[in-house]
């Protein structure tokens, strides 16, 4: 017979340390970003946001090399390369397709998938849970906007003739222009992104809802806004994807953009900034009056 | 005896829906059942337990914790298994469980390794990196009741926790369920199959249409004093000879029912359908189950 013992581990109640919300907090946005990049899912989850985060990475070193490439050449053609404010333009379409593609997958399958019943089970509120997802959801997207940006201030730093440090010094406002430009973005895109995946469960309706609302809405907006009847300027405030940047023109002082259609309705910049505060909170309100009667 | 959840004239409506009625009950420590027909009130009973729904009436403890007015309290302690489809399809039910270990606090490396242990205890260890897309729903199931205790929790409630499974994963659940309330933890189980509950449980709640109908201890299937024989042949020839004999019986299409204590009375059956020259098909003692006790105190 033989000696060998068959043990049951059986359940031991667990007796270590128990962190309060925060820690709760924090699982919730690493999860979060790992849902955006798709880590720890299967391979096909991760293929499209690894796919765009490397194309801005690729699109940023390419940018980058030309005004390296140029600058070894002659300094008047490296004005004419693509600075902050075009940077801004080609990044924010590659942010916009992240988003819709990312964005809702980082909401609608709890919520689809039932597994809110599960989650607020647990000591959090729904103030906790939805402020978790925003930080995940803005960790990540700002990276596309931050990164490449600042890869470009300090390539133009040390392309400078006056020396890296000196053009740092010389240009501290940029700084923070690119970060509230970058927030601008942000905060429409996340704005009209929380409205429709609080109601739209199928993540690909939601993203298609998204480009939607944010690229046919724009156009509409624009050609209402240009009609004759009284009060269609108002309508050019409805073309949100103008509203950043209006704000990105503005704050670099370009014309990246050419004239607004709400620029031509005779609204100033801070109109636009009052929009994007309006949908940002607007959306943010919204999500949460919603999840409080789902939770 | 100290109870762990404690309901004073709850009552909650869905509108003109009166979904719980003025229920009060006290529920002691143990492994406790909550059965009910479909729309009994049960699974917004275990919602107001966690704090999720507010109540339209009446006050909850729940270990000690007001549920209305400190939920974060009451959910610190305990663990909680939908009824529904409540997984993510797209994570591993490793990663899935240690997730929700920590959104209950725990550090991320106690977590992973409660995760294992957990998966390890409702039998899913070898599947424990497995997508839970991929997952039967016996599995899944299993995979709910990990996540509900994987934090310790010192109450579970367990919505309809065998729902759905085949006889074999059925008593495999009411297995674990029996396991974790001899571990020491406390269980509330809710279900509508009252068998389940007969067989797992040391107590009962018994809701009907929001009402409730008995809270006390479940004593299993019991001997009542009736005897029950079914014949064959002429019925009339056999009561006669009942009622000759001043045997008190009542029939039913070909059964007679016989109230009784006693092993003598089984003879006496024996000698007059013997005498009376008719079959004796069936011949028991009938017993009580909390299903027969339900039905009898509901209009069902």
């Amino acid at each position: 017979m033989s000696d060998a013992v068959i043990y049951d581990r059986g359940y031991r109640a667990y007796d270590g340390s128990v962190g309060g919300r925060s820690v709760t907090r924090r699982a919730i946005v690493a999860d979060g970003v790992r849902r955006i990049l798709g880590l720890r899912r299967k391979t096909r989850r991760k293929l499209l946001p690894w796919a765009l985060l490397s194309l801005a990475l690729l699109m940023a070193g390419i940018v980058i090399g030309l005004h390296f490439a140029a600058g070894s050449i002659s300094a008047a053609i490296g004005e004419g390369l693509p600075q902050y404010a075009e940077l801004f333009d080609l990044f924010s379409r590659l942010a916009l397709l992240f988003i819709a593609v990312t964005g809702p997958e980082l909401i609608g399958p709890d919520r689809s998938q039932g597994v809110l019943s599960v989650y607020f089970s647990r000591p959090m509120t729904v103030g906790d849970y939805l402020s978790a997802k925003l930080m995940a959801f803005v960790s990540v997207t700002s990276f596309i906007y931050l990164v490449p940006q600042f890869a470009l201030h300090l390539g133009l730093a040390s392309l400078s003739a006056d020396g890296f440090l000196a053009y740092l010094g010389g240009n501290l406002d940029i700084s923070w222009k690119i970060a509230a430009v970058s927030l601008a973005f942000i905060a429409v895109h996340g704005g009209v992104l929380a409205v429709i995946t609080s109601h739209v469960d199928r993540t690909g309706f939601a993203a298609a809802a998204f480009l939607g609302t944010i690229i046919a809405g724009r156009n509409l907006a624009e050609v209402i806004a240009e009609a004759s009847f009284p009060g269609a300027r108002w309508f050019s405030l409805l073309a949100l994807d103008d509203h950043p940047r209006y704000v990105r023109d503005w704050l670099f002082d370009s014309d990246v953009g050419g004239v607004y259609a709400l620029e031509a309705a005779g609204f100033g910049p801070w109109v636009s900034v009052a929009v994007i505060a309006t949908v940002a909170l607007g959306g943010a309100l919204w999500m949460f009056q919603r999840y409080r009667r789902l939770a | 005896m100290d109870s762990i959840v404690s309901l004073d004239n709850l009552t909650h409506d869905y509108g003109n829906h009166i979904a719980l009625d003025g229920l009060d009950v006290k529920v002691p420590a143990g492994v406790t059942g909550l059965v009910g027909a479909n729309g009994a009130g049960k699974t917004t009973m275990l919602r107001i337990l966690l704090g999720l729904l507010h109540p339209t009436a009446g006050s909850v403890s729940v270990l000690g914790h007001d549920a209305l007015t400190d939920p974060l309290s009451v959910r610190a302690l305990v663990g909680y298994m939908p009824e529904g489809a409540s997984l993510p399809k797209d994570q591993t039910a490793a990663d899935f469980v240690a997730y929700t270990a920590q959104m209950a606090g725990l550090p991320a490396g106690d977590a992973r390794r409660r995760a294992s242990e957990t998966l390890f205890l409702v039998g899913l260890e070898e599947e424990r990196f497995r997508f839970l897309g991929d997952f039967s729903t016996g599995m899944a199931q299993r995979v709910k009741l990990a996540q509900a205790i994987v934090h310790g929790p010192r109450l579970i409630l367990l919505d309809e926790p065998a729902s759905g499974l085949d006889p074999d994963g059925r008593v495999q659940m009411l297995e674990l369920i029996q396991r974790l309330g001899s571990f020491g933890i406390n269980v509330i189980v809710s279900s509508h199959v009252l068998s389940d509950i007969e067989s797992t449980c040391d107590f009962v709640v018994m809701l009907d249409a929001g009402r409730l109908v008995r809270s006390g201890p479940v004593f299993g299937a019991h001997a009542t004093p009736t005897v029950s024989v079914e014949i064959l042949g002429p019925l009339d020839r056999f009561t006669g000879a009942l009622s000759a004999a001043g045997v008190e019986h009542s029939v039913e299409h070909t059964r007679v029912s016989i109230v009784a204590d006693g092993d003598e009375v089984f003879d006496m059956i024996r000698d007059i359908a013997a005498s009376t020259r008719v079959g004796i098909i069936r011949l028991e003692r009938r017993t009580l189950t909390l299903e027969d006790e339900f039905l009898g105190m509901t209009d069902v």
